[in-house]
């Protein structure tokens, strides 16, 4: 127990250190980089990946992956250039981005009832999805065009000083998800159909839904991921980000386990906005951003071995523990 | 038996009347049909046992039951409530508790956790008192595990206990056990038989499913014996012998006669010995097996008999000495023990020595597939001429050898498994560690007859086991252990079921107060 929260806490920990690393060092060297216009340009580019990941955190949580949420986003992109389009403006919105977020939601379940009621392992399903997507966007737009409304970004985008309103709602939305898995029976539940789902199903657990509704959850945020790229890109662009691994390799990052069972919401968020803290400060330094892919695949593989390292300690550990356990009396059954 | 008929009123609550009622369930698992046309019921507070052969149905009926499986025919009554399908969520309001032959125990979770998941709502803390309240749980039953532990940390005999525990908890009307006492010593046997009987006088109907006939016989109001998915009939208790079980079982009467000790050579030549060895949980231990030899390992579990076993397959680390026809076993890693001719056939077959979703063609094969190759490619045909042969022999039911062994039975999957020593070449020692776990009579005495033909071939053998009539019966001496070593030795003309349970109730207060007595090698 002891080792497992430990290990619980190690990768909030040790992004929230490489993050203020990153960020002190950045301060320390450019003067462009604590700067209000920075810093509100870091959390708004961040945005996107930080929704994604929150999404694909639930469907990993399951023992799932979706690696369609970057096409999913991407078609929200497209479908917001018509349904936002720069000649909407005010509550003639609104519908328009319902539009998209219905998206989400009928991607989910499309998602979900392959994977429950067909079967299919949720990589290939998610796969097909994908590629349906990318086609769909490319019928719509073959090239970039149409621009979004420029209502819809500053209204996305509002700031209070060079806070983001949405980044907070992201954070409250994060700090709620790891209460609700770590302190109520719903969350314990969600990480034991993750961790094993026969046993959960014996415990009388309705494994069927908690998987559906995560697989629907994970869209849903892609989607609205999708608004904030839409306020990034500012057209409707048909090109495919690496919003797919970026998001589940953030997700690992911040305590995921792929094996499913494993997660944490802050935890996501946290690598997500590291993830993007590199790809602002890179050109800050004039480096090339490929640098930046390299750097986030080594951390990647650097942060793997690390988070694993009190299991491994630990067996370690009880492998040489020779007889001195004996003493304790440890696995004995005690006389009836 | 009831008859399904609009006569029958539901008011009649005498202690007699049923607490859960299978009526004419049928289930077929592709193309293998696994229960027939079944009817059972249990009354309240009598315990009835289910027994069959490996496969014949017992689990699936169960299954059934608790709603973890939908039957293809037939319905469930529990309680006064009829369905033709439940969920286990509903079976367990209705008052359905079930203890699962292979646990139903999130793993990686607490042990306070996985009781929380498995309460239902009205008995549930809230998150936070979850620790104290498991606690308390646990003392109820006089269980001594902490609730803090992992449950994959736990030993097999606990995570029964547990199992048991977690149906317990929603204080159901019927309760199902199945194989509750396969990893339990006899005194964890005898604590669960009274919690057994003390719920059973306080009216719940208890559905009890054991391999180990005399258990059953010594238990059970009344037994149903299941043979090839079809019901045998439902007999009283007290009418009924083992002989005459085994009998409805298998559909022939059988001799219950263990392999013939074979005569060894009065100048026998040691195989596997073992010097001052020692390891997580055990040791020191010096322990000599000539060629032939079976040597049995007795005591309460947990007493360092697995790790012994494992640590010679090299899958566990120690120090000391192991040496195998003069050679020292390169113990590092289980690869130089088995280039030794060492094999390890783990208790836990499904996670250690299996592939679950391969044939059983290719778990017998996988470790000789050089063999049965031409020119770098295997050859289908010479394989399926050594796995036919070993299936009969052996006596592996399955559809065919292409079955996957996940969907065999618990006792076929262990002859799977045993395959493998029957098709290296080189087998010198064989570690056998609860070989028969699990594994219906019929099918016991193949792989009992299967080890004593093993050592005829000279192989020596260990075998750990936790059945006291076993070891009496297969081993030619046996040894107890305690605290990890070893503190007693039944040559094998002392050997008998009482004299090993002696030894070993004995040992555990023994070692308490005195040092333990070195080992002593019978001339």
């Amino acid at each position: 127990m002891r080792i497992g929260r430990f290990s619980g806490a190690l990768p909030l920990v040790l992004m929230t250190v490489l993050i203020l690393a990153v960020g002190a060092y950045a301060t320390v060297r450019q003067d462009a980089f604590l700067t209000s216009f920075n810093l509100n340009n870091l959390l708004l580019l961040t945005m996107p990946l930080a929704l994604v990941t929150l999404g694909q955190t639930c469907a990993l949580l399951v023992g799932g992956f979706d690696v369609s949420v970057a096409a999913l986003m991407t078609f929200c992109v497209v479908v917001a250039s018509y349904t936002m389009a720069y000649d909407k403006s005010g509550w003639a919105l609104v519908p328009g981005g319902l539009v998209l977020v219905a998206v989400g939601l009928g991607t989910g379940i499309f998602n979900a009832v392959i994977i429950r009621v067909l079967k299919l392992p949720s990589i290939i399903a998610t796969l097909g999805t994908f590629s349906i997507l990318e086609g769909a966007s490319l019928l719509l737009r073959d090239y970039p065009a149409g621009p979004i409304s420029s209502d819809a970004i500053s209204g996305l985008t509002k700031s209070v000083s060079f806070v983001p309103i949405a980044f907070v709602v992201v954070v409250i939305l994060a700090v709620l998800g790891d209460l609700l898995l770590y302190r109520t029976r719903t969350g314990l539940a969600v990480r034991a159909v993750g961790l094993d789902e026969t046993s959960s199903r014996r415990l009388g657990m309705a494994t069927g839904r908690i998987v559906f509704l995560a697989f629907v959850m994970c869209s849903v945020m892609a989607s609205l991921a999708g608004f904030y790229l839409a306020a990034q890109v500012q057209i409707g662009s048909p090109l495919i980000g690496n919003f797919g691994l970026e998001s589940i390799a953030a997700a690992v990052l911040g305590g995921a386990s792929l094996a499913g069972g494993r997660g944490s919401f802050v935890g996501a968020l946290l690598a997500a906005l590291f993830l993007s803290l590199i790809d602002n400060v890179l050109p800050l330094f004039h480096q090339p951003t490929e640098y930046s892919q390299i750097t986030i695949g080594v951390l990647i593989l650097v942060a793997l071995v690390l988070y694993q390292s009190p299991e491994l300690l630990s067996r370690f550990r009880t492998s040489r523990a020779g007889v001195g356990r004996l003493e304790m009396g440890e696995g004995e059954v005690p006389a009836g | 038996m009831s008859v399904p008929g609009p006569a029958r009123g539901g008011g009649d609550l005498s202690p007699a009347s049923p607490v859960l009622t299978l009526r004419g369930v049928s289930k077929a698992f592709g193309a293998v049909q696994a229960l027939y046309d079944v009817s059972v019921d249990c009354r309240a507070g009598e315990i009835h046992a289910l027994v069959g052969e490996n496969g014949s149905g017992k689990s699936t009926l169960l299954g059934i039951a608790c709603g973890f499986l939908v039957p293809d025919e037939g319905t469930v009554v529990i309680g006064e409530t009829e369905r033709r399908r439940v969920s286990p969520a509903e079976s367990r309001r209705l008052g359905l508790g079930i203890a699962y032959q292979t646990y139903s125990h999130v793993a990686h979770l607490s042990v306070a956790e996985n009781l929380f998941l498995g309460a239902p709502s009205d008995l549930r803390p809230t998150y936070g008192r979850m620790g104290r309240w498991a606690a308390d749980r646990l003392a109820e039953f006089d269980l001594d595990i902490s609730p803090t532990a992992p449950t994959s940390t736990l030993s097999l005999a606990q995570r029964q206990l547990l199992e048991v525990v977690k149906a317990l908890l929603p204080q159901p009307k019927v309760l199902l056990l199945d194989e509750p006492t396969t990893a339990l010593g006899p005194e964890d046997v005898d604590r669960l038989h009274a919690l057994v009987h003390e719920r059973s006088r306080a009216g719940v109907g208890i559905v009890y499913v054991s391999h180990r006939l005399p258990e059953v016989l010594g238990i059970a109001d009344r037994i149903s014996v299941l043979r090839d998915g079809v019901c045998q009939g439902t007999f009283e208790a007290t009418s009924m012998s083992e002989e005459s079980l085994v009998a409805l079982m298998i559909g022939r009467p059988l001799q219950l006669a263990f392999p013939e000790r074979h005569e060894r050579e009065a100048e026998r030549e040691v195989r596997l010995v073992v010097v001052g060895l020692r390891g997580d949980r055990f040791g020191p231990i010096d322990l000599e097996v000539a060629r032939g030899e079976i040597v049995g390992i007795a005591g309460a579990e947990g007493n360092g008999q697995v790790q012994f076993l494992r640590a010679l397959a090299g899958a566990e680390r120690a120090t000391g000495t192991a040496t195998c026809d003069g050679t020292e076993l390169d113990s590092k890693s289980p690869l130089g023990p088995l280039r030794a001719g060492v094999v390890l056939l783990s208790g836990d077959r499904v996670s250690e020595s299996l592939f679950p979703t391969l044939s059983v063609r290719a778990n017998s094969t996988i470790q000789v597939l050089r063999r049965l190759g031409k020119l770098g490619f295997l050859s289908r045909r010479r394989e399926r001429r050594v796995v036919d042969e070993l299936v009969r022999r052996l006596g592996i039911r399955a559809a065919s050898i292409e079955q996957p062994v996940q969907t065999l039975s618990g006792g076929n999957q262990q002859k799977v498994s045993l395959t493998r020593p029957f098709l290296r070449g080189n087998v010198r020692v064989i570690l056998a560690e609860e070989p028969t776990q699990g594994v219906d009579v019929a099918a016991r005495f193949d792989i009992y007859g299967a080890l004593r033909e093993k050592a005829k071939e000279g192989v020596a053998t260990i075998v750990k086991s936790s059945d006291p009539l076993e070891l009496a019966g297969l081993c030619d001496r046996v040894v107890v252990m305690s605290r990890g070593r070893i503190v007693e030795e039944i040559p094998g003309e002392e050997l008998g079921e009482r004299r090993i349970v002696e030894a070993i109730v004995g040992s555990g207060a023994g070692a308490r107060t005195q040092a333990a007595t070195s080992p002593e090698e019978p001339e």
